[in-house]
């Protein structure tokens, strides 16, 4: 059964505007973010010699892919807030029905994140050139490959922790606020905190995994395995918690 | 076959169902009746597995619902004209019901044909009217062509002609066999349509009787019963 249930959730997502306008968002996140890439780099092309060994680097993602995290894992949480019934009439086993719209928002995450990245990479490689480091984070193509790999993962989990904080809030306002300030707000803060809880806060966010987990150069606390471990624990705990909220809950 | 025994349900401090028992046969359409407020609606919930029961059980041809594989293909149920997405055409909000049950899509034009909503089939939900929205609840039921309807406040909304559609189309479905439970306050609607009753009040059942016993009228029989529980 459990095929056609995802093939179901798969089916009401596809037929609901929300789920197109997100990507649409998505997409204009991406083509900001290739904008402000454009302006970096003719301010990059002005300045000296000098002043360009002190330009940070270029990489879209930093910047692209927290917004795209939020849209893309607004498409998740949405398939159980969005509708007063989430389907439990047709499917009564609640832990089924969870886990098929985690996994259909999980894998609609991993393509749309890989795809998003993979976008901000060659619009970054068309307008870089051949410009060097630091500005350039990726002098050979092939050194971008574990970012986009990484950035599609931490997209698929954001999507299953919008399934489970929909699971637990029920309401899609609060939902889309809670994963906003997840994504969005809490990397912000956390920059007025003084440098040693700044850096233990942001170190556990989920726009900061991607670089821990690449092993690119970034300021953050966790080894590789460690960065890996804690993405696994958000997508296990959303999920008990959905889970649990949702098994105990009347419906209405 | 619907069996619900002794089944209590508490909400904070309110007591909705007390230890409510009935059942409901095939091949008649059984009434489920009681003021707002009675417990109609939260048996129901239960006997669907919305709801948690604190005690009792409520089962279909023997299982509790939750237990039933592609449930849509045993049961049918219209409990909130509401529940359909609003950006979602009627079309495909069956399809994505017939999908999740493994039903053939073909039954999903049967259906909208049969509850008179074929025109508006690829129009969103979000501006169908109340009855509208009603008719969409009865195709989804029908979906899966069950053995058992469960039915709470089918005919709200509905203009005349589509009451007198669904009174047929029930009466209809319960002599080919099917259990129809249907839940009601509207005592001269439920007259027309009824063969049994049960009358709930205070979260208990208060009286069940054959439509065709009662000595006077169904309204007649109901206010008595329930003004029993007042007094």
């Amino acid at each position: 059964m459990s095929t056609d249930v995802m093939a179901a959730e798969w089916l009401k997502l596809r037929t609901v505007r929300s789920t197109s306008a997100f990507l649409v968002a998505a997409a204009a996140a991406t083509l900001l973010g290739m904008t402000l890439l454009f302006l970096l780099i003719q301010a990059f092309d002005a300045a000296t010699t000098a002043e360009q060994a002190n330009f940070e680097t270029a990489d879209p993602t930093v910047v692209i892919m927290p917004f795209v995290m939020f849209f893309i894992g607004a498409i998740g949480a949405l398939s159980i807030t969005g509708s007063p019934d989430p389907g439990l009439l047709a499917v009564p086993h609640r832990r089924l029905l969870l886990a098929s719209k985690a996994a259909v928002s999980g894998a609609i995450g991993l393509l749309a994140g890989g795809a998003f990245a993979l976008l901000s990479f060659i619009g970054a490689r068309l307008l870089l050139g051949d410009r060097p480091p630091p500005l350039n984070p990726w002098p050979e193509w092939t050194d971008a490959l574990p970012t986009i790999g990484c950035t599609a993962l931490v997209v698929a989990v954001t999507s299953v922790v919008g399934v489970g904080l929909g699971a637990v809030l029920r309401s899609t306002a609060a939902t889309l606020l809670t994963l906003g300030g997840l994504i969005l707000v809490a990397p912000t803060l956390a920059h007025f905190l003084p440098t040693v809880w700044h850096l233990r806060l942001a170190t556990v966010l989920l726009p900061n995994l991607t670089p821990q987990i690449t092993g690119a150069d970034h300021p953050y606390l966790l080894s590789r395995p460690g960065a890996v471990v804690v993405l696994a624990g958000y997508m296990i705990v959303a999920l008990v918690a959905g889970a649990l909220a949702l098994g105990r809950r009347d419906v209405s | 076959m619907i069996s619900v025994r002794d089944l209590t349900k508490t909400y904070g401090s309110t007591r909705a169902l007390d230890g409510l028992s009935f059942d409901a046969r095939p091949g008649v359409v059984t009434g489920f009746l009681g003021a707002n407020g009675a417990g109609k609606s939260t048996a129901l919930r239960i006997l669907l597995a919305l709801h948690h029961a604190d005690s009792g059980e409520a089962l279909i041809d023997g299982r509790r619902y939750d237990q039933i594989d592609r449930p849509l293909h045993t049961v049918g149920a219209v409990l909130d004209a509401g529940a359909a997405h609003p950006g979602r055409t009627a079309f495909h909000h069956l399809a994505c019901l017939a999908r999740s049950n493994r039903i053939d899509r073909s039954r999903v034009t049967t259906v909208l044909s049969q509850t008179g909503l074929a025109d508006v089939a690829h129009k969103r939900v979000g501006g169908f009217s109340l009855g509208m929205r009603q008719r969409l609840g009865l195709a989804a039921a029908l979906l899966g062509d069950p053995s058992v309807l469960v039915l709470d406040e089918p005919v709200n909304g509905l203009d005349a002609a589509g009451i007198r559609w669904i009174r047929s189309t029930l009466r209809a479905l319960a002599a080919e066999g099917r259990t129809v439970l249907l839940s009601s306050h509207l005592m001269s609607e439920a007259a027309l349509t009824v063969d049994h009753v049960l009358i709930i009040g205070e979260g208990r059942l208060l009286a069940e009787t054959s439509v065709a016993a009662l000595p006077r009228s169904l309204e007649d029989f109901y206010l008595t019963m329930t003004g029993e529980v007042a007094a």
